[in-house]
C-alpha cells in the first residue's frame, strides 16, 4: 500500500510538473479502523433508582409466591444494569439503555432519570447526543445504527432545516456502503483552471492543472490555543497521514516540534515569513493567515512546488485574490458557524459558491470550509452548499474527550485534554472519527446515487430547505404566513 | 400473581413479568404515578404514549389530560390544527361519518374497501416476532383492514389472515416466493423506507436466528443487508416489468408501489401511476424501522407532511388522481395526524410504530441490538417473545383503531364532512399553529 506522502507526490508530481508521471499502483482507498473504547466513562445516559424497602418487599413476596429463586431472580432488565453481586439493591446505571421495562414494570420503587451530568457534554452548539454520538464514532469507528425512528426535532434553523435528496430508480451506483461499486470521497486541493490549452506541437502552453488529492473531505483544523501541545499536533499530524488528508498548524509549533510532513499545512503569517525558510521539506500546501502580496511571493520562491492557500473569515469578496492568483481559500467561522456578520455557515457558504459560480471561476478555485461542523451530517450539507472540504475543529477534541470549559467558540476558548494522553490511542480515535464519518457520507452518496463526492458540492437540487419545502406545502393554510 | 399449578419455571417467570408489565401500562397511563421522567421524545411525547396506551386498553381517548392529538416537534403536523365549525353548525352525534376509502380507483381489478381509511405498514418477520405478526394480523383480520409482512417471509401462522395480509416484495427478496404472492390481496413493492431512503434493509446479525435465516432463505447470526435500489429496475419503465410480473403470478392481486420522498416524488409517483399500480404509497422520513444509520433517519428525504401536498397537487395536475389511491406513511402518530394527512392530499395513512406503542413501546430505540427489544416487540428471541400474546395484542391494537376511528369520526363531524373522502385535500380546513422558520 502506498503511504500518503508516496501517494502525494506521486500524484503531485503527475499532476503538477510532468502530466507523465508513474501511474502508481491502484489501491482501495481504506480507514483502518480498530476498538479504542473511551478513557474514561463518560456519564451515564440514565440513573437509576431503586427503592431498597420496595424491592426487599418484592423479593419475600415473590420468594413465599413461587418458591423457586430462579423465577423471583429473573429480573426485567436485559443489559445487566441488576446483574450486579447484589442486583436491584446496587445498580449499575452505565448499562442503561432507557429501555424503560424496569419502572414499567415497578413503577412504585423502580425510576429511571435522565443524568443531570450527561446534560453538562458539549457546549451551547454541540448538542450532548452529538458528544455521545462522537464518543461511539471514535470509539468504534463504525456507523451508529438504532432501532425505532427519528427522535428530534421536526427541522430547527441551519444544518437542521436541511434535508440530503435521494434517488428513488434511477441512478448509476447500486447498493451504497455494502456494495460493489467504488464510491470516491476523494477530492482535489489545488489549482485546477478551467481548461488546457495546447501549442501547435500539441503541448500543453497554458496554466496547468496544479492539485493533490486528499482521501476524505475533511481536513483538521488549527485546534485552540489551549491545547496547541507537541504531543496533539503530532496526534493530528499522524491521524492525518493515516487518512490521507491534512492538519494546519501554525509554522512556529510546526517547526519547533519538527512536524513537517506532506500532510501538515503550515500557516503562516505575514510577520512569519522568515521561517517559511526553516522548512525541510516544501509542503503540499501553505496557507497564509491573511493576505499579504509579498508573503505569496516569498512562497511561490522558496517553494514554488507547494500550493497556497488563503485563509479568510467568510463574508470578504474572493474574486480580487483570485485576480492575485490564490486559488485555494479556507473559508473560516467560528466552532459554532457563525461568521463575523452573524450568519450560520450554510448561507454563507451557499453565497460564496453562488458568487464564484457567477464570476465564472467556481471549478477553478478550493474552497476549505471551517466551522459548524458538528456531526456526521454536516459534511455533506456543507459540500451540497458549495465547500470542497471541510475543516474539523472541536470534534476532533470531542474524540480525545477533552473537557470543554465552557462554550468552545474560537482558538482562545478553554480546552482540557485527557492527562496522559496515549497518543496511540489518540491517533486511532481521530481516524475512527474519520471512517466513521466517511462511511456516512458514503451512505448519503449511496442514496443519491452518487459516484464520488468532487459531484456533491454545489449541488443544491440535492437538498431540500425547510422553509421552501414549507411554502409549497402549507402555502394558503390559514395562519401560515412563510 | 401468577397461579403456579405446575407451571415451570420459565413459564412462571413470562407470566410474572407479563402481568407486572401489564398493571404498569395501565398504572403509568392512568397518570397516578405521574410521569416518567425519561419516557417520550420530541416526536412521540410521553404523553402521546400514554394516550396510546389508554386507547388500546380502553377504544377511546384519554380524558385525564394528556395531549393525544400533537407532539412537540415544532413542525409539520404538530403545528396544524383543524377549523372545526361553530358547535351548531357540526354533525349530530347520531350521524356516523362514513370512515372507510377504497384500495382500488381504477376502472378495472378487484374493488376492495377498507372501512378505516389506515392498515399496518411493512414490519419484517426478524425485525418484529410472529406474535406481534400474528397480533397485528388479528387485529386487521377483525376490521377489515391489512397489515404487511415486511421484507421477512410469510410465515405458516399467517396464511390464515392472508386475506388480511399484503405481501411485501423488497430488494432483498427475503422471503418472497410464489405461494407468498399468490396469497396476497394486495402486493407491496418497497422500493423504499422512509427512514432509510436509499439505503436498503438492515437486520443485524443478532438478531438473524435459526428460523430468521430459515424463511430468509439466509445464513444465521449474519447480518442481512438489503440492497438497494432493486436490481431489476433501472428505469421507470422497469417497474412496469415488476407489476406485470406479480400480475403474472397473481391476476387477482392489487399493487402497491411504496416509495420514500426525494425531491422528485410526485414524478415517482406519476410514473408508478402509468406503470399500473393500484396504490402509491409515500413513506416520510420520520418513519419507523427495526434498525437504520442514524445519519439517514433525520436528514435524507422530506417529511411526510411535505410529500404528501406535493404528490397529491401532481397528481391532480396529471389528471390522474382519481384513479390511484395514495397513501401516506412516516411519522404517523395519532388519529389527528391521520386527518391531517388525509387534508393535505393523501386519501390514507399506514401505520406502524403507533401499533407497536399499543403493545408497551416506549421508543426507547433498542430494537436492533443483541436480543432485541426488552417488551417482546421487536425481537425473535423465544423467551422474549413469549411477552406478548397474540390475543392480548390484537385486543390491544384493536381498541387503538377503535379509538382511531372514533376520533376521526368526531373530527369529520365537526368539519361538517359526512365521509373522510370529502376530507381529502381540503387544505382550507387547517390552520397552521407555528412560526414557520
Amino acid at each position: 500500500m502506498l503511504s500518503f506522502d508516496m501517494a502525494t507526490n506521486q500524484r503531485r508530481e503527475q499532476l503538477v510538473n510532468s502530466h507523465s508521471g508513474s501511474a502508481g499502483v491502484y489501491h482501495r482507498y481504506h480507514i483502518e479502523t480498530r476498538s479504542a473504547p473511551n478513557l474514561y466513562p463518560s456519564p451515564s445516559r440514565f440513573l437509576v433508582k431503586v427503592g431498597k424497602v420496595g424491592l426487599a418487599k418484592l423479593i419475600v413476596t415473590e420468594l413465599v409466591h413461587y418458591r423457586n429463586w430462579k423465577v423471583v431472580q429473573s429480573r426485567p432488565c436485559l443489559y445487566g444494569v441488576f446483574s450486579g453481586p447484589v442486583g436491584g439493591f446496587a445498580p449499575r446505571p452505565k448499562y442503561c439503555v432507557g429501555c424503560l421495562r424496569c419502572t414499567t414494570q415497578f413503577p412504585d420503587f423502580v425510576k429511571v432519570l435522565k443524568n443531570p451530568e450527561r446534560q453538562k457534554l458539549g457546549d451551547s452548539f454541540i448538542s450532548p447526543d452529538q458528544v455521545d454520538t462522537i464518543l461511539y464514532e471514535t470509539s468504534t469507528g463504525t456507523v451508529p445504527v438504532r432501532g425505532a425512528g427519528y427522535r428530534g426535532k421536526f427541522g430547527g434553523k441551519g444544518w437542521d432545516g436541511m434535508w440530503t435528496d435521494m434517488s428513488e430508480i434511477v441512478r448509476p451506483t447500486r447498493d451504497g456502503i455494502h456494495g460493489r461499486e467504488y464510491i470516491s470521497t476523494e477530492v482535489d486541493i489545488g489549482d485546477k483552471p478551467m481548461s488546457l490549452s495546447f501549442d501547435a506541437q500539441g503541448n500543453p502552453s497554458g496554466e496547468l492543472p496544479r492539485a493533490f488529492p486528499i482521501g476524505v473531505p475533511m481536513i483538521f483544523d488549527v485546534p485552540p490555543a489551549s491545547v496547541q501541545t507537541q504531543q496533539y499536533f503530532s496526534i493530528l499530524q499522524s491521524a492525518a497521514s493515516h487518512v490521507q488528508t491534512l492538519v494546519v498548524v501554525p509554522i512556529k509549533p510546526m517547526l519547533a516540534y519538527e512536524l513537517p510532513s506532506v500532510s501538515v499545512v503550515p500557516l503562516v503569517s505575514p510577520t512569519e515569513q522568515s521561517e517559511l525558510k526553516r522548512l525541510s521539506i516544501s509542503p503540499a500546501l501553505i496557507e497564509m493567515a491573511s493576505w499579504d502580496k509579498r508573503l505569496l511571493d516569498a512562497i511561490h520562491e522558496i517553494h514554488p512546488k507547494s500550493l497556497v492557500a488563503l485563509r479568510m473569515e467568510y463574508g470578504e469578496d474572493l474574486l480580487k485574490y483570485i485576480d492575485s492568483g490564490i486559488k485555494n481559500f479556507h473559508l473560516v467561522a467560528n466552532y459554532h458557524g457563525m461568521t463575523r456578520d452573524g450568519r450560520f455557515v450554510l448561507d454563507a457558504i451557499r453565497d460564496v459558491h453562488d458568487s464564484l459560480v457567477k464570476a465564472g471561476v467556481r471549478e477553478e478555485v478550493t474552497l476549505i470550509g471551517s466551522g459548524g461542523v458538528a456531526a456526521a451530517e454536516h459534511v455533506p450539507k456543507a459540500i451540497i452548499c458549495g465547500v470542497d472540504a471541510v475543516a474539523l475543529d472541536v470534534p476532533l477534541l470531542i474524540a480525545l474527550q477533552a473537557k470543554l470549559h465552557g462554550d468552545c467558540v474560537n482558538i482562545s476558548s478553554q480546552v482540557e485534554l485527557p492527562q496522559n494522553l496515549p497518543s496511540e490511542w489518540a491517533t486511532q480515535r481521530i481516524k475512527n472519527l474519520a471512517s466513521s464519518w466517511r462511511d456516512q457520507l458514503l451512505e448519503i452518496l449511496g442514496a443519491m446515487g452518487m459516484r464520488e463526492v468532487r459531484r456533491l458540492r454545489g449541488e443544491i437540487g440535492r437538498a431540500m430547505f425547510q422553509t421552501q419545502l414549507e411554502h409549497e406545502a402549507f402555502a394558503g393554510i390559514e395562519g401560515y404566513h412563510g | 400473581m401468577v397461579k403456579l399449578n405446575s407451571k415451570s419455571p420459565e413459564q412462571m417467570i413470562t407470566e410474572k413479568h407479563v402481568l407486572a408489565l401489564r398493571e404498569g401500562f395501565h398504572r403509568w397511563a392512568s397518570l397516578e404515578l405521574g410521569k416518567m421522567p425519561a419516557l417520550g421524545d420530541a416526536r412521540w411525547t410521553a404523553d402521546l404514549i400514554y394516550a396510546n396506551w389508554v386507547q388500546a386498553e380502553t377504544g377511546r381517548p384519554p380524558s385525564n389530560g394528556l395531549n393525544f392529538q400533537t407532539g412537540n416537534s415544532e413542525g409539520g403536523f404538530d403545528l396544524l390544527d383543524f377549523k372545526f365549525l361553530p358547535e351548531s353548525k357540526w354533525l349530530p352525534a347520531s350521524q356516523e361519518p362514513d370512515t372507510s376509502i377504497p384500495l382500488n380507483k381504477r376502472a378495472y381489478d378487484k374493488k376492495i374497501q377498507i372501512p378505516i381509511p389506515f392498515y399496518g405498514g411493512g414490519m419484517s418477520y426478524g425485525s418484529i416476532s410472529e406474535q406481534i405478526m400474528l397480533s397485528r394480523a388479528r387485529a386487521a383480520k377483525k376490521w377489515g383492514t391489512f397489515t404487511s409482512t415486511g421484507e421477512g417471509g410469510y410465515p405458516d401462522s399467517l396464511v390464515q389472515y392472508k386475506d388480511n395480509v399484503i405481501t411485501q416484495i423488497a430488494t432483498g427478496l427475503f422471503g418472497v416466493r410464489e405461494e407468498t404472492i399468490q396469497n396476497a390481496p394486495i402486493v407491496e413493492f418497497k422500493y423504499a423506507q422512509g427512514a432509510k431512503p436509499g439505503l436498503g434493509g438492515h437486520l443485524l446479525g443478532d438478531k438473524t436466528t435459526m428460523a430468521v435465516a430459515k424463511i430468509r432463505e439466509s445464513v444465521p447470526w449474519v447480518s442481512l443487508f438489503s440492497p438497494f435500489p432493486f436490481h431489476s429496475v433501472y428505469c421507470v419503465e422497469d417497474h412496469r416489468k415488476h407489476i406485470d410480473w406479480v400480475k403474472a403470478t397473481n391476476p387477482e392481486a392489487l399493487v402497491s408501489v411504496k416509495v420514500s420522498t426525494p425531491t422528485d416524488v410526485d414524478m415517482v409517483a406519476v410514473g408508478s401511476y402509468y406503470a399500473g399500480a393500484h396504490i402509491i404509497h409515500i413513506d416520510g422520513s420520520y418513519g419507523g424501522t427495526g434498525a437504520a444509520p442514524e445519519i439517514a433517519k433525520k436528514n435524507i428525504a422530506m417529511p411526510i407532511e411535505f410529500a404528501i401536498p406535493r404528490v397529491h397537487e401532481h397528481l391532480v395536475k396529471e389528471g390522474i388522481r382519481d384513479e390511484v389511491v395514495l397513501m401516506s406513511s412516516g411519522g404517523i402518530r395519532t388519529a389527528y395526524d391521520i386527518a391531517k394527512a388525509i387534508a393535505l392530499g393523501a386519501d390514507g395513512c399506514v401505520i406502524g410504530t403507533a401499533e407497536l406503542v399499543a403493545l408497551g413501546c416506549t421508543r426507547c430505540s433498542n430494537c436492533e441490538r443483541g436480543r432485541g427489544c426488552p417488551f417482546g416487540l421487536t425481537t425473535t428471541d423465544p423467551e422474549l417473545s413469549q411477552l406478548v400474546d397474540p390475543d392480548w395484542g390484537a385486543e390491544r391494537i384493536s381498541n387503538l383503531y377503535k379509538s382511531l376511528q372514533f376520533q376521526l369520526r368526531d373530527i369529520l363531524r365537526k368539519l361538517g364532512l359526512k365521509s373522510v373522502k370529502e376530507l381529502r385535500g381540503r387544505k382550507d380546513l387547517l390552520i397552521y399553529r407555528g412560526n414557520h422558520v
